[in-house]
């Protein structure tokens, strides 16, 4: 009988231990959450997944190390813990708002955009909770006030100004440039249709002639758009589009003989989404010629420091089952300027006091000349009225079956003013 | 649903008119176009009817592109925070729960639509529009009256959709969409509002699963897997049905339920 006493309260002393433990230990783990809203299905899925797993091993890196980056002499708090939430969106923005409502109220201080849709859906929503969010889509949509989206690549309607500046500046014969649209058929495609824009391009001396527009993701090939294009007379084609829009668009083009190295000399060129180094690998030659503005280096360009950490990320924490997709910098890249929020927030309020809008005031409108190892085109900057990070704008070309770039050109912040 | 949407979103945030004037007015607008769309009905019917009112996706998109001024064009409108008589519906659950008086209220509408002389001349055209014609029903007044009653119901849809967003945007209503909700009515068991229903319920549950499905695909096999997933299952569903049970879930309910109204003796009773 004496025994069995004995025994529970033994038991009750270690369970009463335990407890204090625990709760002693909950109390201790601080933890703030990175990530958010991703569309891992449907068209974005490939670009989504490769920024996920970038966005994980990046807060991995940042948990072990507490450094921020090699290059940098920054640490992250060492009491801090980071985490990734995220729920999958399916691009649709309905399911983006009850996900993003969803991680707000688990805590979530940062928020991220995956797709146009989804971005204007939510970027007036994240203006009224005064929450920042970093962005995979990157229209003009953005530059209108509310402004709490921030991007790392240049808005589509400026790439689109810097390729046209890189081709009229290698334009030789004696009449005007043609130019018209070839674009995907939805809100990101659309979004180069400003007046501004047409109105830079005939400022600096082309003739514009028109649109045609392609499916995002085409079912069948752009036959009749392409043969507009070449009717009209059109020396260079602009256009918005993913890579599963732009790869068979050009097949096509070459199959009808267009292309600067075609018989009939037109040159295409997009923003960031259709990648350069991506198109590359997946069309080799036959992509000869195509032009990307705003885009990433290569993921085998070791050299670059930015893409050397992107390869030793994956070393550690990705081992045999390497991402290849160039999203993979973006994932960092948004990974690196939520985190630095976070962090430059801490230096004002402290952590217990975090709110949406310090990061927004304290964190991301303070990033300034935020060095990304080149992976962006340039280092980052943001503030009020300040989302679009870089300030120049590289061009790309496929030559010989790789990305090769062709030249840097300032941004021309071409967009409707409101 | 797009016009209805916009409609409601229009007079909302450039018109300052309140959600609860703008969303029937968004219905009805939608009836209006529903009765312009539904005219080529009068003449072909079938395949042909579902090739003239896909047509009207299309050009409804390109009207509301090219107004830009009006409806924001590729931009999109925003639309103000909707409220009832002080009470703010901002938060999810409180605009759950009003969509669902709208659902429930959509649904006795519906029932008793079918027992009203509109509702059995809907049915009789359904079954055989020839012979309805003959009994004196006339064709070109119960189709357009279908066709506006149905696009009422989608405009009010349409228009409970954006303001929930909060934002008119041609993204919202993608040609796919069309197809699921067709898609939804086969899964569900045509000429029934129970199987619309049980469409409904049925296709969005399968969405859920391709959200929870997809990731775990993508890591363990390709995420071009998870790309394709949602189009691939919606499309096997649709096939399943249509070759195993091209009456529906409806249907297959309905003969649950005879089954267990009969229980134990169904057997005896059938014979």
């Amino acid at each position: 009988m004496a025994k069995n006493r004995w025994k529970s309260v033994a038991t009750i002393f270690v369970l009463m231990v335990a407890t204090v433990l625990l709760l002693s230990g909950a109390g201790a783990a601080k933890t703030l959450y990175v990530g958010g809203t991703q569309s891992l299905t449907g068209p974005f899925a490939e670009d989504s997944a490769a920024v996920l797993a970038a966005i994980e091993d990046y807060v991995a890196y940042v948990n072990d190390t507490k450094k921020l980056a090699p290059w940098r002499q920054e640490t992250f708090p060492a009491d801090i813990k980071l985490e990734v939430m995220w729920r999958d969106d399916e691009l649709k923005p309905p399911k983006a708002l009850s996900i993003y409502e969803e991680l707000k109220s688990k805590g979530m201080l940062v928020a991220r955009i995956s797709g146009s849709p989804i971005a204007l859906a939510l970027k007036d929503r994240l203006w009224e909770d005064q929450m920042g969010a970093t962005s995979m889509a990157t229209g003009p949509y953005y530059l209108s006030p509310p402004q709490s989206c921030f991007t790392y690549y240049p808005i589509y309607t400026d790439s689109i100004a810097a390729i046209a500046d890189w081709f009229k500046e290698n334009w030789k014969k004696a009449r005007k440039p043609r130019v018209a649209y070839l674009t995907a058929d939805n809100a990101m495609g659309r979004s180069i249709e400003i007046p501004e824009m047409k109105a830079y391009l005939q400022k600096i001396g082309y003739e514009f002639v028109g649109i045609q527009y392609v499916p995002l993701v085409p079912t069948s090939p752009p036959t009749t758009q392409l043969t507009w294009l070449k009717q009209k007379g059109v020396d260079l084609a602009l256009g918005v589009m993913i890579n599963p829009g732009s790869q068979p668009t050009v097949k096509e083009m070459v199959r009808l003989g267009m292309g600067p190295n075609q018989p009939y000399k037109m040159t295409f060129g997009v923003p960031a989404p259709g990648h350069a180094a991506v198109f590359a690998e997946a069309m080799g030659t036959l992509g000869n010629g195509y032009v990307c503005a705003g885009s990433f280096r290569p993921m085998d360009d070791l050299a670059t420091p930015g893409i050397k950490f992107c390869s030793d990320l994956q070393d550690k924490y990705r081992k045999g089952k390497r991402i290849t997709h160039i999203m993979y910098e973006a994932g960092v890249l948004e990974a690196m300027i939520q985190v630095e929020a976070l962090r430059l927030a801490m230096q004002k309020v402290p952590f217990e006091k975090l709110t949406p809008r310090d990061v927004l005031l304290h964190g991301f409108y303070q990033i300034k000349n935020l060095p990304t190892g080149d992976i962006s085109s340039t280092p980052l900057t943001y503030g009020k009225g300040d989302i679009e990070g870089v300030d120049q704008v590289r061009i790309d070309q496929v030559q010989n079956g790789k990305s090769v770039k062709v030249g840097i050109y300032p941004l021309r912040h071409i967009y409707t003013k409101k | 649903m797009a016009v209805g949407g916009y409609t409601s979103a229009i007079l909302c945030a450039k018109l300052g008119w309140p959600f609860w004037a703008a969303l029937p007015c968004g219905a009805l607008a939608a009836g209006l176009a529903g009765l312009i769309f539904g005219l080529p009905s009068l003449k072909i019917k079938g395949f042909y009817l579902i090739m003239a009112t896909i047509a009207a996706q299309f050009i409804i998109i390109w009207f509301i592109i090219q107004l830009r001024s009006v409806t924001g064009g590729t931009d999109g409108l925003l639309v103000p925070k909707p409220t009832i008589g002080g009470l703010s519906l901002s938060s999810k659950m409180n605009y759950y729960y009003l969509v669902l008086v709208f659902a429930v209220l959509a649904t006795i509408t519906a029932h008793n639509i079918v027992r009203t002389r509109s509702g059995r001349a809907f049915i009789a055209i359904r079954d055989n529009d020839l012979a309805a014609e003959v009994m004196g029903v006339s064709l070109w007044r119960y189709k357009l009256q279908a066709f506006f009653i149905g696009c009422i119901y989608a405009g009010a849809a349409g228009s409970l959709l954006i303001h929930y967003v909060r934002f008119a945007s041609i993204e919202q209503f993608p040609f796919w969409d069309s197809v699921w909700y067709l898609g939804m009515l086969i899964v569900g068991g045509m000429g029934s509002t129970a199987g619309a229903i049980f469409g409904v319920i049925a296709l969005k549950l399968l969405d859920e699963l391709v959200t929870v499905a997809g990731p775990i695909l993508a890591a363990a096999v390709a995420p071009q897997a998870a790309a394709s997933l949602a189009l691939i299952s919606h499309g096997l569903i649709i096939i399943v049905f249509l070759i195993f049970e091209p009456r529906g879930l409806y249907h297959r309910w309905e003969t649950i339920r005879a089954y267990f109204r009969l229980w134990p003796f169904s057997h005896e009773a059938a014979e």
